[in-house]
């Protein structure tokens, strides 16, 4: 049954980033403007649907095992989907803008195709890891990921439009992409909310560690210092962007290498290195 | 049977010295409708009457069919302005029942228009509208008629993009800036030179938002004209081009023969200016600025032939808009035509149930007095009598409403045979229309 609900989700997420990325791709063209309307809505509302789904199987996989389904790594993924959902439907709230689906909802689904494929429900979490501060630490965390996604979105779709403007003769044909005012100014915006996020997850884990936990600080975890590189890597950026006015293109440029960053951390830490981090 | 018929003419068909001859004051406009009103032939009339067209829309129930009802507003027309019905037959179109409709939609969805996509007409309907109705010539059927045009501009402006893009030079100059900047509010102009085309070109900027204009020329005095036209700040102008820092948005249009804005002093103005935005027009034949400038980051330049392009490919595209807007429009006219015909057979429907119910009825109190039935008895009777009254009622009233929609037969001959045969008496004043 909880089998089935999830399928059901990973189907719904696939129609979701396909619509996305059609209306995407139509964005540009006359011919396209008799369908856009209607993909748009589907994209959008299979989006709401499938959101849905995923907090109901997190929820039902929540019940089941009795604590929050952080157990194996396909859990974190799948919580990571939801996350990146969650950020996405808070910025349309915010500002309307459909755009970015395209670039985050595939994401969300191919998290969601690895949880569904690797799928292992035989891990059980120990004892002392059952608790909140498991769900603050992670949830804090995967939220922060999930807006520098947001942030890595905005900043292709400033170079695709920059690109555009550039091309000159089909350069307002598009209604499609935000003008790069906007996306920059979300992207960073975005960047500054994962900034936050991260820096809370951290230091939510580092007290859990220590006075709960009372596990000594370990600094040489592979995790801990790619997580510390990571937010270097946008420290910086949000820095050089109030110092010497680093917009635009390298903000763009900037929230691409922090997104590969944050794959390092999530995805190649956990494969290649050991960690006291690594699910089992 | 109610017909809709419109006579005009408009630019496409009808030089000026027509047009003017034809055109209508506000206040002849009322007295016309008010005449026309009081004429007894049309029950309803708009007159629309802009510098480019001059409509006469008109609903006349008591004629026999539509070309009767346009001969009538022809000959109306040509009495009230002294024009030979002649010549008003060779400059004018005369429209019937759908094409009416048909043709009211295309105008308020400016495919009509000399510039399709033009924003105008919409209002100038409107007003042309409320005009009619002061004059107390607008009812029931064109009250109707004209919301449901004003319904279908809206869609067509919003669900087609014939009314976005930019058609001119300065506008796509607008649109770039916004597809940079997102908003012209706060940004400043630079005006380089002198011109027609960069003074309409900064005045539409301005009107977007644009807060500061800075005007630069060789000739202080030039720039001081200028710059008060803006309410501007002018400049002399200096090689190092010191007053680009501050500016978003360049027009340069002088008459220099070399490159002014060259690529290596505009990478210090844009370190100068901490990278933000600029966007370069150069309307300047020969060039005024060097094309190695757009490989600067954040520089964003555009050139004459540029700008052309951009408004070239907007035409196109709104002429593919268009052929779909016009299916839009042919659809709506189908289906508010059908409609308004199904509300014209509505009352000879509703008669013809009630005359047939009312026999069902008295049957049954005459069955039920001489014959004591039981509850349930009565109650079987009762519902048997229903179910035929309704199957006799089935195929008429298919057949009728199919007459209606597919109009392959007149439906104005079955409502009048109907009423005739089962000698119904129905008011036709419209009131449910």
């Amino acid at each position: 049954m909880i089998n089935f609900l999830f399928l059901l989700t990973l189907l719904i997420y696939l129609a979701a980033s396909i619509f996305h990325t059609l209306s995407l791709a139509i964005g540009g063209r006359a011919e396209g403007s008799v369908i856009r309307p209607t993909i748009e809505r589907i994209a959008f509302w299979s989006t709401i649907v499938g959101f849905v789904f995923l907090t109901l199987f997190i929820a039902l996989w929540w019940l089941l095992q009795g604590h929050f389904p952080m157990t194996h790594w396909t859990d974190s993924i799948a919580f990571f989907a939801w996350a990146i959902t969650l950020i996405y439907l808070l910025i349309v709230r915010l500002t309307h803008l459909r755009t970015l689906g395209s670039f985050v909802m595939p994401a969300a689904f191919i998290a969601i195709l690895i949880s569904y494929s690797f799928a292992s429900h035989t891990a059980a979490l120990p004892k002392p890891l059952q608790n909140y501060w498991l769900l603050a630490h992670t949830a804090l965390i995967f939220l922060a990921y999930a807006a520098f996604i947001a942030a890595f979105g905005f900043g292709l779709m400033y170079l695709m439009a920059e690109r555009k403007i550039r091309k000159k003769a089909d350069a307002l044909l598009d209604n499609l992409l935000p003008s790069l005012g906007i996306s920059d100014e979300l992207g960073y915006r975005c960047t500054i909310l994962g900034v936050i996020l991260l820096t809370m997850g951290v230091i939510v884990g580092s007290l859990w560690t220590q006075y709960i936990r009372d596990v000594p600080w370990r600094w040489v975890d592979a995790k801990v210092i790619s997580t510390f590189v990571t937010l270097f890597i946008y420290v910086l950026q949000v820095g050089f962007r109030q110092f010497w006015g680093w917009h635009g293109r390298r903000a763009a440029y900037a929230a691409i290498v922090g997104f590969v960053a944050v794959l390092c951390t999530y995805v190649g830490v956990d494969l290649f290195l050991d960690s006291m981090h690594t699910y089992r | 049977m109610n017909q809709i018929v419109s006579v005009g003419t408009s630019h496409h068909v009808a030089p000026i010295e027509f047009r003017e001859k034809l055109a209508f004051s506000d206040e002849q406009l009322i007295e016309f409708l008010q005449r026309l009103h009081e004429s007894d032939q049309v029950q309803e009339a708009v007159v629309l009457s802009t510098c480019n067209r001059v409509e006469v829309y008109a609903l006349a129930h008591s004629v026999q069919n539509a070309d009767a009802a346009a001969k009538m507003l022809v000959e109306f027309l040509a009495r009230y302005h002294r024009i030979g019905v002649d010549s008003l037959k060779k400059w004018c179109y005369l429209h019937r029942n759908l094409e009416t409709i048909q043709h009211l939609f295309r105008v308020t969805s400016s495919l009509d228009s000399m510039v399709v996509g033009e924003s105008q007409i919409l209002g100038q309907v409107k007003s042309a509208y409320d005009l009619s109705r002061s004059a107390g010539s607008v009812g029931v059927v064109l009250n109707r008629l004209f919301a449901k045009a004003f319904s279908v501009g809206k869609r067509i402006r919003s669900e087609t993009t014939i009314t976005t893009g930019a058609v001119s030079i300065s506008y796509a100059a607008v649109e770039l800036a916004k597809k940079i900047f997102n908003t012209l509010e706060g940004k400043t102009v630079a005006i380089i030179g002198a011109g027609e085309m960069s003074e309409l070109t900064a005045k539409h900027l301005v009107a977007n938002g644009a807060a500061n204009v800075i005007v630069a020329n060789r000739t202080y005095e030039r720039a001081v004209t200028i710059a008060e036209k803006f309410n501007g700040t002018p400049h002399p102008y200096d090689s190092d081009l010191g007053f680009l820092v501050d500016a978003d948005i360049v027009i340069s249009s002088t008459n220099a023969p070399d490159y002014l804005i060259k690529r290596k002093p505009l990478v210090d103005i844009m370190r100068k200016r901490r990278h933000r935005y600029m966007f370069l027009i150069d309307i300047a034949v020969p060039r005024d600025i060097d094309p190695d400038v757009s490989k600067i980051d954040h520089a964003f330049l555009y050139n004459i032939d540029d700008l052309e392009a951009v408004v070239a490919s907007n035409l196109k595209d709104r002429q593919h808009e268009a052929v779909r807007a016009e299916q839009i429009v042919s659809e709506e006219a189908k289906g508010f035509y059908s409609q308004l015909q199904t509300f014209q057979v509505n009352p000879t429907i509703k008669a013809l149930h009630q005359q047939f119910q009312q026999i069902a009825d008295t049957e049954l109190q005459a069955c039920f007095y001489k014959a004591t039935l039981s509850d349930q008895q009565e109650a079987a009777v009762t519902s048997m009598t229903q179910a035929i009254v309704k199957k006799l009622l089935h195929h008429p009233m298919q057949n009728l409403r199919c007459a209606v929609n597919d109009g392959s037969i007149d439906h104005a001959q079955y409502v009048e045979a109907l009423q005739e045969l089962f000698a119904l008496d129905v008011n036709d004043d419209n009131s449910e229309v």
